[in-house]
């Protein structure tokens, strides 16, 4: 509880890549609020398997190019 | 601040407002055998009533939101926030007894203690659900 799971992302990089998207037009696309976003930007929360798909389909890159595993 | 986090500040306050105007109300001293049930009916009909008006001004303010189901995160959140509130309520209704059982008494202050131990819970799961949304679950 509280402790960010050993998950990173580029999820910020990515959407300032695409022409500046912004975080509610990102959650209005995969379907969550704009503060689970958040959330996820700041690696306090880890997306289900479904919304990490949904954000690489975004961004038209792979899984593994928006999420690594720290360390 | 997400709907869910608001819905959640405003149904705290309330069970918090309510619940210590209950406490205050309550004429603690009786101790007899009688559920005074009139006595604790008028707090949830004041809450229910004022549930309705806070949740009304809510989806007032925040259609969009308000329209759509919570998300993965908030469901966790809420699921994680019902499970912690559960054991307050569990161990506020194992005090009532053991209280009742260690001292004797009227059975008013053990539905007493039941009814307090709802409350919060009640006021506990709100604030667990804000804690869990707010610092990631």
């Amino acid at each position: 509880m509280g402790k960010a799971p050993p998950i990173t992302n580029r999820v910020k990089e990515l959407r300032e890549e695409h022409d500046g998207m912004s975080q509610q037009a990102l959650a209005d696309t995969i379907g969550v609020t704009r503060q689970t976003v958040i959330a996820i930007e700041q690696g306090k929360y880890s997306p289900s398997l479904e919304s990490a798909f949904r954000i690489s389909r975004v961004f038209g890159v792979g899984v593994e190019d928006v999420f690594g595993w720290e360390g | 601040m997400s709907f869910r986090e608001k819905s959640a500040w405003g149904m705290g306050a309330l069970m918090l407002v309510t619940g210590l105007l209950w406490v205050l109300h309550m004429d603690w001293a009786v101790n007899d055998d009688h559920v005074h049930i009139w006595e604790i009916a008028h707090f949830f009909i004041a809450v229910i009533i004022l549930s309705i008006i806070i949740q009304g001004v809510l989806a007032v303010t925040n259609r969009g939101e308000a329209r759509k189901p919570a998300d993965e995160r908030e469901r966790v959140a809420i699921w994680r926030a019902g499970h912690w509130s559960g054991s307050v309520l569990g161990v506020g209704v194992i005090l009532s007894t053991l209280v009742y059982g260690l001292h004797g008494g009227g059975v008013s202050n053990l539905f007493n203690g039941v009814v307090a131990s709802l409350i919060v819970a009640q006021f506990a799961q709100y604030a667990f659900q804000i804690f869990f949304l707010r610092r990631g679950v």
